[in-house]
């Protein structure tokens, strides 16, 4: 199974264009630690691949929807901040058209 | 050898709720680029979706009015691909169980009435809207995440016009339910077509093109046709249909190719772990359909049967929610039915084709038109005499009363006794006129009814004084 160091997870978050305090990585490394230690238990189970693919961990639903009222959205340039470029207000980038 | 066209349609219809599917972020347009976003809409890390209430009516809605099996558990489903306009990297769809399933409509055709099957509808969000320039792409995020619903047919379309009707009927029963404004021109509800041929009688399907981004019914029965006629003269030809996605050239009136498609893409669907299914109780669900408002077929049959307007003056009216809405209001005033419907859908018509405004834009109210209607019926004012108001009322947004005094229209003499006292004097006057009447001279009753004019200076009613003409000339 892949070894998780910080660097991988810096690499991710620089990725995902943000960043954590080096206690931050280190409580995620910890949790990143007991997550591969699970699964290499599960993988030792011979019984996995009889059992169904689950979504969520336990049968769960909710009846929660929410209403329709508008909040503040973010600042227009705040929303565009992280974009390296931008113009007239949008995010540009070379022509891609599918 | 003759085809048969195997049509199927899948129609986006943007919801019009004040926020947006999985966010609260309003839905505005014409908003400054980018100022109409949550996190969530711009795909950052460690926001959640939460489903929009409104939005999960709208589609109950729908799926009733399209006669579906309505789910009473919402599931989403994440579809995967990397494209720019979805900035988290996959779109929020209902992809294993959507909302509605198997549902249908009817629609008149000129070969009758066919009836169209729909598989599915389910709810969804929009990408962001890009603007392609020559070597550059801008996004904005605003559209990012507006709630849609999308319809997909079954392939058991087979001409332009049913298409056409199709498309119509989908948008009428949108428009109706409240649930969009269904302008096709402006996107809000937007149309695909897969279309393929096959020899008659065969149970087989052909290749099937797409053709994408149909922005009005009249361009969906025009591009169809067209393709139909395309595929149809490579297939005599013995060439084989290649598995594209097109789009209508509205000038030059026919498809151009915009790529050639290769496997399907895998989209990876799985279900959203972010949202857990929702339970719709079935009183939520019976409320969502018990306040939709009245949709077009039900106010057909109500002016119809309430009314006894005729199937063609009815469906005229609800050709736009607001003119029946229109109607609606000023029927509620007068039980002058008929009359109030050949003016809305004459007169206010044509005013509304010349102008390319909407009733709501005019400056007429259901209540002034009632007025002036109430003149017509107690014959104070001529249908000439009418229309003249009428067209100062549109410019002046006078009410017709005010009018008819600023015009000086006295009002019309209908009382029949005092019409007949001015006949007869005419008819004494005027013997002449009697032979030549009696003698087959049809001009003469014209001559008549201008001197009886003439003496009440032009108050009587034409069509009172000229039917008592008559008959007193028959007499005679």
């Amino acid at each position: 199974m892949k070894e998780y160091n910080k660097e991988i997870l810096k690499d991710a978050a620089n990725r995902l264009l943000f960043d954590m305090t080096d206690e931050q990585y280190d409580t995620l490394l910890n949790e990143f630690d007991i997550i591969t230690k699970q699964m290499e238990i599960i993988g030792k189970d011979s019984l996995i691949d009889d059992l169904e693919p689950m979504v969520f961990p336990f049968e769960c639903s909710t009846s929660y929807l929410r209403e329709d009222v508008p909040s503040t959205p973010l600042d227009k340039e705040d929303a565009i901040k992280n974009a390296q470029n931008k113009q007239e207000g949008q995010i540009k980038l070379p022509k891609v058209v599918l | 050898m003759n085809f048969e066209a195997v049509i199927g349609l899948e129609i986006h219809v943007e919801l019009k709720t004040k926020t947006k599917m999985f966010s609260s972020a309003p839905v505005a347009f014409g908003k400054e680029p980018n100022s109409c976003c949550m996190p969530l809409d711009l795909g950052f890390p460690g926001t959640l979706p939460t489903v929009n209430k409104e939005a999960v009516i709208y589609g109950i809605r729908v799926a009733n009015a399209l006669h579906m099996d309505i789910d009473h558990e919402l599931h989403f489903d994440r579809k995967n691909y990397f494209y720019s306009d979805l900035p988290k990297g996959y779109q929020i769809t209902q992809n294993l169980r959507p909302i509605g399933s198997n549902g249908y409509v009817d629609l008149n055709t000129s070969n009758g009435i066919k009836r169209i099957e729909i598989e599915r509808i389910h709810l969804e969000e929009d990408t962001c809207m890009q603007h392609h320039f020559r070597d550059y792409t801008l996004l904005d995020y605003n559209r990012a995440g507006v709630p849609l619903i999308e319809i997909v047919s079954r392939p058991n379309i087979r001409t332009g016009e049913e298409a056409q009707k199709y498309v119509e009927k989908i948008r009428s029963i949108v428009v109706f339910s409240d649930v969009s404004d269904g302008k096709m021109e402006e996107g809000s509800l937007r149309c695909d077509v897969n279309i393929s041929l096959r020899p008659y009688g065969s149970d087989k399907f052909g290749t099937k093109v797409e053709i994408k981004n149909l922005n009005s019914t009249k361009f969906i029965q025009q591009a169809i046709d067209f393709e139909i006629e395309r595929q149809s003269k490579l297939l005599l030809q013995n060439q084989t249909i290649r598995q594209e996605t097109r789009r209508y050239d509205e000038a030059k009136r026919e498809t151009i190719l915009m790529r050639v498609k290769t496997d399907a893409v895998d989209y990876k669907y799985f279900p959203e772990p972010n949202i857990t299914p929702i339970v719709l109780s079935d009183e939520f669900v019976n409320d969502a359909i018990k306040n939709c408002p009245e949709l077009a077929d039900s106010k057909i049959n109500r002016y119809i049967n309430e009314y006894s307007l005729s199937e063609y003056d009815a469906s005229l009216l609800v050709n736009e929610k607001s003119v029946s809405e229109f109607f609606d209001e000023a029927a509620k005033l007068t039980k002058s039915y008929k009359l109030l419907a050949n003016w809305i859908n004459v007169d206010i018509a044509s005013v509304l084709n010349k102008r390319n405004i909407s009733i709501n834009e005019l400056n007429i109210t259901p209540k002034s038109l009632v007025a002036l209607i109430s003149l017509i019926d107690s014959k104070e004012i001529s249908n000439n005499q009418a229309r003249d108001i009428f067209n100062k009322m549109i410019e002046t947004g006078k009410d017709p009363l005010t009018i008819k005094n600023e015009l000086g229209i006295t009002s019309q003499i209908s009382d029949e006794s005092a019409i007949m006292e001015l006949i007869n004097e005419t008819l004494n006057e005027f013997p002449q006129s009697i032979i030549d009447f009696k003698e087959g001279k049809s001009r003469a009753l014209g001559f008549l009814v201008g001197q009886i004019m003439k003496k009440s200076h032009g108050k009587v009613n034409p069509k009172i004084t000229s039917d008592l003409l008559l008959k007193e000339l028959k007499e005679r």
